[in-house]
């Protein structure tokens, strides 16, 4: 046996395909109920634990460098306020028409970013990784998910695009969508929803900004999500309503460049008092667009279940799943989704010529006795 | 068909559907007490309705001797007590587990006052819709809800706080809280040691962490006892035994001789790590019982996250997996009995007989796969 593989062995190598007979499991943030969010570290947890796809922001940093952060401040899950070289940089800036005041990520290089570690946002989840894991690359985001030893799927956000181009400039005057799309196509995602393409390397774009949406399909043919927030808060770019934006004349026009909505889930089914109220006829609607509904985010934590969950997750699960008939799930806690739908809607175990040899032979025993 | 007869058919224990024993039993601490106030008449039909083999409750007695389900001695926590004013010269000091506790004391109160309160439910963060709706029920009414059940459901009752009971409580025929528990569970038909006929029948375990109540109702009934056992810095109410005495190999092969498991608080088994909310290395103790023939039905579980060690991810059922496939219990008190029967069924199913594959279904598949072979 030669000690490495040879050459037409290694092309021949092929992946565990993605599913695609149950709704998706999307690691929302990398598995960031266990692990500082948006981490390599957490990515390759939620990869470990069977997300379908691997979920992140993107934004830019002063210098032009894509990377992996939710906020368009450092300061809820980094150690920015500590570092005393970088007190002076607190700013205020106009983020979706209010004021927020703190360390911005365009406002440092690529190079101090890294030099922060990353921490875990809420105080009821582990600390025990706070400190210990730095802000990642989109680069780096992209190479976790393709080395990872089954077909695993990203879903990047186009994230803060008004305020992303209002403060980082490009040498090439590309636009921070050009640039988002740029590093896809570097790195091989394309192809239309379900395509052999897409299989191969799975991917969703996601926005709440239906304008860049528009935008980058005219230079990439992967499928995209519009991102739809609560009903109070307008488009970033556009300012439209929630009711004008989920109206069926805007669907039946955003169809033609998206493959689905990302809304949040209790828009869907709306609550009141912590219990649900009768759902909306979103997911109907959608869906007779043929438009997928992707909700975000489901948490484990009782203080995020409404009570007709009986502060279960895995009762919240069997409701979207089979009462509400959703397609894709954001979660925080993607182990758990995955336990879920491997106890409920497992994947189909390969049938063998040799397995049903082996019943046959069982039922045939059985009647050895007579 | 008449009211009658419905009962009967009810409380017919002789053709239900048994208990199961094939997999660590579901036992519904104080009910389904995660959604609905605890040790109420609904909390108990919830429970059984999700799938308990058991229904766990706290019988204390009233000032007039009658038995009541409840939890705590003092009525401040989990009633409307301090919002009736007829009872507000009520409150009392009294010791307790050697401690001075102050409170509305449930052996200060008549069944009828205490039946005129409202039980609420105990944690803020669990649903308050049902507050000030049930009552408190006494432990004849707790025995009936199981036998009415339409299958077969066991009642794990506590004999709570005796020394306590028994300082405050007389009654007239001079018998002390232990008789009269056990006289009620006889009236009522439980009998039979562990696994008997009669056990099946009516499924009992008497539970208390007074090892000395324990053994002085073993003359009185066989049905199955456990001896409970709390923190490792509590000692037994009633001998002042230390947790590390009475976990001892020489006391758990004493105590064999009087009861079938312990029930000891989960933290104990598995103590955590107290800087970072982790578990530690398992205590023997499982071990050591089941060397003796003992089970062990640790408590209690919920699945809220403050309750969830970080090791289970905010995830009860990474939780029950722990327990049931690790450590290996016999037996589990839930205040969410709903989680752990639908992880119970989706991990260790009742055998379904439809299994068994017949010929036809077999054909089907063969034909399946030599289509899938481009046979056709």
């Amino acid at each position: 046996r030669p000690l490495f593989p040879l050459p037409s062995k290694t092309k021949n190598e092929e992946k565990k395909p993605i599913q695609t007979f149950r709704p998706y499991n999307i690691a929302h943030r990398g598995s960031n109920g266990e692990i500082p969010e948006e981490t390599a570290a957490a990515y390759m947890r939620a990869i470990e634990e069977g997300a379908d796809f691997i979920e992140s922001d993107i934004l830019a940093s002063k210098d032009g460098a894509l990377i992996c952060f939710h906020d368009v401040t450092l300061d809820d899950t980094t150690d920015v306020a500590k570092r005393k070289e970088f007190a002076n940089r607190r700013r205020t800036y106009e983020v979706e028409w209010f004021n927020v005041t703190g360390w911005f990520v365009v406002d440092f290089t690529l190079e101090e970013l890294k030099t922060l570690r990353v921490k875990q946002r809420y105080s009821f989840r582990d600390q025990q990784y706070n400190g210990m894991f730095s802000i990642i690359t989109f680069e780096e985001f992209i190479s976790i998910a393709l080395d990872a030893d089954r077909t695993v799927g990203i879903y990047p956000e186009i994230k803060d695009p008004v305020f992303i181009n209002k403060h980082v400039k490009w040498a090439d005057g590309k636009k921070f969508e050009d640039k988002f799309v740029d590093t896809l196509l570097k790195y091989g995602y394309k192809g239309q929803y379900m395509s052999e393409n897409w299989l191969k390397q799975p991917l969703f774009i996601q926005s709440f900004a239906p304008t860049s949406i528009v935008h980058v399909s005219d230079f990439i043919d992967s499928p995209k999500v519009f991102l739809i927030d609560d009903i109070s808060v307008r488009t970033q770019d556009t300012n439209q309503s929630y009711w004008e934006i989920t109206s069926d004349d805007y669907l039946a026009y955003i169809s033609k460049y998206v493959v689905g909505l990302g809304p949040w889930k209790d828009t869907i089914v709306p609550a009141s008092g912590n219990y649900l109220m009768p759902p909306s006829d979103l997911v109907a609607r959608a869906h007779a667009h043929n438009l997928q509904v992707h909700p975000y985010t489901y948490r484990n934590e009782n203080q995020f279940l409404h009570f007709n969950f009986f502060q279960d997750p895995y009762n919240e699960y069997d409701f979207w799943i089979n009462t509400v008939g959703v397609d894709g799930l954001f979660t925080d806690f993607t182990g758990t989704l995955h336990r879920y739908q491997e106890l409920t809607s497992p994947h189909r175990k390969d049938e063998t010529a040799n397995s049903l040899l082996v019943k046959i032979s069982q039922m045939i025993s059985a009647y050895e006795g007579l | 068909a008449s009211p009658h007869t419905h009962h009967s058919r009810q409380l017919d224990v002789n053709h239900k559907k048994p208990v199961q024993t094939f997999r660590p039993i579901n036992i519904a601490h104080r009910g389904s007490n995660g959604e609905l106030p605890e040790e109420t008449a609904a909390a108990y039909l919830r429970a059984i309705e999700e799938g308990a083999d058991f229904i766990e409750t706290d019988v204390l007695a009233s000032k007039d001797g009658h038995l009541v389900c409840f939890h705590d001695v003092t009525l401040d926590a989990t009633t409307d007590v301090a919002d009736h004013a007829e009872f507000a010269g009520r409150k009392r000091t009294y010791e307790v587990q050697g401690e001075d506790v102050t409170g509305w004391f449930i052996v200060d109160f008549t069944l009828e006052e205490l039946r005129s309160l409202r039980v609420k439910q105990r944690f803020s963060f669990r649903d308050q819709r049902y507050n000030g709706k049930y009552q408190i029920i006494t432990f004849e009414e707790y025995i009936l809800i199981a036998l009415y059940a339409d299958r077969t459901v066991g009642i794990y009752p506590e004999i709570k706080n005796p020394v306590f009971i028994n300082q405050h409580v007389k009654w007239s025929d001079g018998k002390r809280f232990e008789d009269k528990f056990v006289e009620t569970l006889l009236r009522y038909g439980y009998g039979g040691e562990y696994m008997s006929d009669g056990w099946l029948r009516q499924p009992l375990f008497i539970q208390s962490f007074a090892p000395t109540s324990l053994i002085y109702v073993s003359n009185m009934t066989d049905s199955p006892k456990l001896l409970l056992i709390d923190d490792t810095t509590v000692p037994t109410q009633d001998t002042n035994q230390s947790y590390h005495e009475i976990t001892s190999d020489a006391y758990l092969a004493f105590i064999g001789s009087y009861v079938v498991g312990i029930g000891p608080w989960k933290d104990t088994l598995v103590p955590p790590d107290p800087t970072d909310n982790r578990l530690g290395r398992p205590a023997d103790l499982v071990a050591r019982a089941h060397a003796l023939r003992l089970q062990v039905h640790p408590y209690t579980f919920r699945n809220e996250n403050q309750y969830l060690h970080f090791d289970f991810r905010q995830d009860p059922y990474a939780e029950y997996a722990y327990w049931l496939d690790e450590v290996a219990v016999d037996g589990l008190f839930t205040d969410f009995t709903g989680s752990l029967h639908k992880y119970q069924e989706w991990t260790r199913p009742y055998r379904k007989e439809q299994e068994k594959t017949s010929p036809e279904a077999l054909l089907r598949e063969i034909a399946g796969m030599l289509k899938n072979d481009g046979y056709d």
